[in-house]
Order: C-alpha cells, then sequence, then structure tokens
C-alpha cells in the first residue's frame, strides 16, 4: 500500500465542505503546498474562498508574477497583497533566526486576519504539512524552527484553522498537487519566511538584492545542467549570504566583497537530506556567473553538510 | 493488524506512522502518557525516539514503562525508546563518547528475525547524544557501528527489540524491511 491522492483529494474535499459552512481565506505563497491546499479549498468552497498572497519583497525573482499567473489559470479567487515596506520595517535591525521568523509570522497573520474581516471569512486555509508542525515542536517536541503557520499564530486569534495537508509530506502533496493539475506541483521547496532566512544578518532590501540574484544563478545553472542530464534536479538548490566579508582582486584592485554560499540538497520529505554531488564544472559555473554578475560578491563556497546534523535551510 | 507508536517527542515519530501505514497497518500515534489500557488489542508497540536527553530522562518518558511491563505484543525501541527499554529493565543508558549524526554504517553481527533477508552491512542514519552502554539482563547486542557498540539489541525470550539508529527515515537502508520484520512478529505473536 502507498499513498493515494485521488482517495485523498476526496476525503478532503468533502472535509473542508463539512468544516467551512461560511467563507475562508486561504494564505497562498505560490509554492506546492498552499497552491495545492488552495485548489482543493477551491474545489469544495469555489467563490466562498479567498486565496491571499503576500509579496513581502522577500520572494524569489519573478515569482509574485508567477503566482498571478498559477492563480489565475487554476480559476482560484485571489488577493494578491504588496507590503515589503512594512516587512523591511519590521525586520530592521533583525538579525536572530527565530525573531525574523517570529516577526515575519507575525506580519503574515495580522494582514491575513485584516483581509479575512472584510470578506468575511471565518476560516483561514493553510498548506501545513507534516514537517512545519513537528519541527515547530510543543511539549515533548523540540522547536528546531518556527514555521510561522504553525508556531506564529497568536494564541488568541478568531480564525479557525483548516489544514488539510497535516499529515502529509513534500512527495504526497506533489501526487495530490499532480492530481490536481497543478502547474507548480515539481517545483522546489521555498520557506515562508522567504529569502529573510536566506539572508545571514540583517535583512536589508539591498542584501535581499544580493542573494535573489545569486539564487536565481543557482537555479538557472542547476536546472540546466539537470536538463542535459549532467546531474539529476536535486530537491532543493539555492544561495545563502553569508555575514562574511572577504579578500578578493577585480582588475588589479583590493575588493573586500560578500560571501555567498550555494546549498542543493537530495532528499524525499526534508525530514533526512544529503548534500547534491553537483560536478565540479557546474559548480564553476555558477561560481564564475555569481562573481561575475552579482556586484559585490567576490567568493562563493558549496555546502556539503546533511541534515541531520545541519537543517537545509540555514536558519 | 494494529500497532501504536508512542510519541516521545522524536522529530521522527510521525514518519515512523507514515512508513507503518505505507505497510498497510492500522496505525496511529499515541502520547506517552496515556494509559496501558488504551493499548487492548493493539498488536504491537513502536516507542519513539525524542527530544535530546528524553532517554535518560525518565521523567519525560510518561508511561513507557508500564507499556514494557504490561504490555503483553511485541515492542520495538526507537533511539530514545531503545535507550529508555535498556535502563527501565536494568541497563545503563548514558551520553554517548562520540554522538552520531547522519550518516553511519551498521554492521549486523547476530542474525535476527528483525534483520532477515537483509546484507550483514548496511547504511543507516542516526542522530543522538545518548546510547546503550551496558545491556540489561536477558537482552543480546545486534549490531554495531564504527562508533556505537548497541546499535539493535533484543531480549531472549519476551518480543523487545531496540534499535539506536532510525529505520523510519528515508536515507536508512532497508527501514521499511525492517518495520516488515518487525510486523511478522506482532503477526505471529497474535
Amino acid at each position: 500500500m502507498s499513498f493515494d491522492p485521488k482517495a485523498f483529494i476526496a476525503e478532503q474535499t468533502e472535509a473542508i465542505r463539512k468544516t467551512v459552512t461560511g467563507k475562508a481565506i486561504i494564505a497562498c505563497s505560490g509554492g506546492v503546498d498552499s497552491t495545492a491546499a488552495a485548489v482543493l479549498a477551491s474545489r469544495a468552497l469555489s467563490d466562498r474562498l479567498l486565496a491571499v498572497y503576500v509579496d513581502t519583497g522577500l520572494m524569489r525573482k519573478d515569482e509574485t508574477k508567477d503566482v498571478e499567473r498559477t492563480l489565475d489559470e487554476l480559476h482560484v479567487n485571489h488577493r494578491i497583497l504588496r507590503a515589503a515596506n512594512e516587512f523591511f520595517a519590521a525586520l530592521k535591525g533583525i538579525t536572530d533566526p527565530e525573531k525574523k521568523r517570529m516577526i515575519i509570522g507575525g506580519k503574515f497573520i495580522w494582514l491575513f486576519e485584516r483581509e479575512a474581516e472584510t470578506f468575511g471569512a471565518d476560516h483561514l486555509v493553510q498548506g501545513t504539512i507534516a514537517p512545519d508542525w513537528i519541527e515547530s515542536g510543543g511539549q515533548l517536541r523540540d522547536r528546531i524552527k518556527t514555521h510561522h503557520n504553525v508556531a506564529g499564530l497568536p494564541p488568541d486569534m478568531k480564525l479557525k484553522l483548516v489544514e488539510p495537508l497535516r499529515d502529509l509530506y513534500k512527495d504526497e502533496v506533489r501526487a495530490v498537487a499532480r492530481t490536481l493539475g497543478v502547474r507548480v506541483a515539481e517545483r522546489q521547496p521555498f520557506p515562508g519566511p522567504g529569502l529573510a532566512v536566506r539572508v545571514i544578518g540583517e535583512v536589508t532590501p539591498d542584501r535581499v538584492d544580493l542573494v535573489r540574484e545569486a539564487s536565481a544563478i543557482v537555479e538557472h545553472e542547476i536546472e540546466a545542467a539537470g536538463k542535459a542530464k549532467q546531474v539529476p534536479v536535486p530537491w532543493q538548490y539555492f544561495a545563502v549570504l553569508l555575514p562574511v566579508q572577504t579578500v578578493g582582486v577585480h582588475g588589479d584592485l583590493r575588493v573586500y566583497g560578500h560571501t555567498i554560499a550555494v546549498r542543493a540538497v537530495d532528499s524525499i520529505d526534508g525530514m533526512t537530506a544529503v548534500y547534491s554531488k553537483i560536478p565540479h564544472d557546474v559548480l564553476d559555473r555558477i561560481a564564475t556567473r555569481i562573481t561575475n554578475e552579482v556586484a559585490g560578491i567576490n567568493r562563493v563556497v558549496f555546502d556539503i553538510s546533511s541534515k541531520p546534523p545541519a537543517t537545509i535551510e540555514w536558519e | 493488524m494494529r500497532v501504536y507508536v508512542v510519541d516521545n517527542g522524536g522529530q521522527w515519530t510521525h514518519r515512523e506512522w507514515r512508513v507503518l501505514k505505507y505497510l498497510g497497518v492500522d496505525a496511529k500515534i499515541v502520547p506517552n502518557d496515556s494509559p496501558i489500557s488504551d493499548l487492548k488489542e493493539v498488536d504491537g508497540l513502536v516507542l519513539s525516539g525524542g527530544a535530546p536527553r528524553v532517554g535518560i530522562d525518565p521523567e519525560k518518558m510518561g508511561k513507557n514503562g508500564d507499556y514494557i511491563d504490561g504490555f503483553e505484543g511485541p515492542i520495538l525501541g526507537i533511539c530514545a525508546g531503545h535507550q529508555f527499554m535498556a535502563s527501565h529493565l536494568g541497563g545503563v543508558a548514558a551520553p554517548a563518547k562520540v554522538p552520531e549524526f547522519g550518516k553511519s554504517i551498521l554492521k549486523v553481527h547476530q542474525p535476527d528475525v528483525l534483520f532477515e533477508g537483509l546484507p550483514d552491512r548496511f547504511e543507516v542514519w542516526e542522530s543522538h547524544n545518548d546510547e546503550v552502554t551496558v545491556l540489561p539482563p536477558g537482552f543480546a547486542s545486534l549490531a554495531s557501528s564504527p562508533n556505537c557498540n548497541v546499535q539493535a539489541m533484543r531480549h531472549q525470550d519476551r518480543p523487545l527489540f531496540g534499535l539506536q539508529f532510525h529505520p523510519e527515515v528515508e536515507h536508512t537502508q532497508f527501514g521499511s524491511d525492517i518495520f516488515r520484520n518487525f510486523l511478522k512478529v506482532c503477526e505471529n505473536s497474535t
């Protein structure tokens, strides 16, 4: 026996229909989990559902445009909020990774509550999956990191939670998404707090730009190598901006620039992971492009740790 | 077949549930302070791993001791569940000289139903600070890794098994075969 996405979809659509008799909003980042949950909920509730996507300013290159297209194609009733300034203002001066996660989570839920009130919703649907609540901890379980959709919710929240994917892992969610015809079914995971947890140290618009540009290069080169059958496309692959400056030489001039770490891992469920054995010539292309195209970066390193003992994201 | 997973707060408790579910078992996660009377008509128990030090901090292990003493079917202790089983039955679990995280190589040195059909060396995934340093009376060690002598143990008469590594995670080789073998023991003892 394994997982049966069709049976799961039928079961959960029915469950949502029973639970939500009024209106609901869904927090949708455009990733596999929340998009699959949005389509499930939309099947159950149609226009009694509003999907809310927040452009936090912490998204990847062209992500907002892409999410809008996805939700349009899937005919999910949705709203795009642009709140980058608010998020950057709240994150000013913050370097602690857990504080970042809590602040971002707090902003999200504040926006969702506001949208829910306007829309007249009394339920909040979320694409929470098993690793989110497992890693958020509680009672005996240690908190590895705060997933804001779980540990970032205020205790006095009025909205009632609906989490159809709670017991699933990413591989199972992908099966659900595929069955639902979701274009982003194979998309790599992206953390809820976005690029904020890939900028080690303070999160400023400039530093987010650096990691965004570097990440786009990592994604592009690894996907190209995947297409050329040079390497199987890893489970997740991205850039991290380190708070480390080092010396470099650019055209006979000393520079003192920033460092990018490249992370690529293979996993099935996100609960254990091994670093991907990316061929050296692919790493070489990534390093050359990042140091040449992203102004301010003069050094690139490759992360070779597994989970455990590391986690996939750095924060 | 019904198997309960006793939740000692591990990161991979829910993975144990998933592996059992995929093997067609009626599986359920229960808190570790559930009274033993809740375990009627259950064919086997898995005692999950837990947050650091939980295996040697009996306060956090709820009623695991009651289950080990009173549950009649097979029990598989994993990580903290394994360490607690050892200390509860008169062995010793203590901080490991070399904690293991991530990949390790298991060497099976005593054939057992749990490892039936498997090679005697394979890759397993670890995540522990503590380990079993002295086996409880009546137990035999079945397998080791370069940095840990008791990676697997079992009682000679009762169907009690302990594993230090994590058969429930994707990166452990033959993990679901180990669960399948445990289920065979559950089947035969009902």
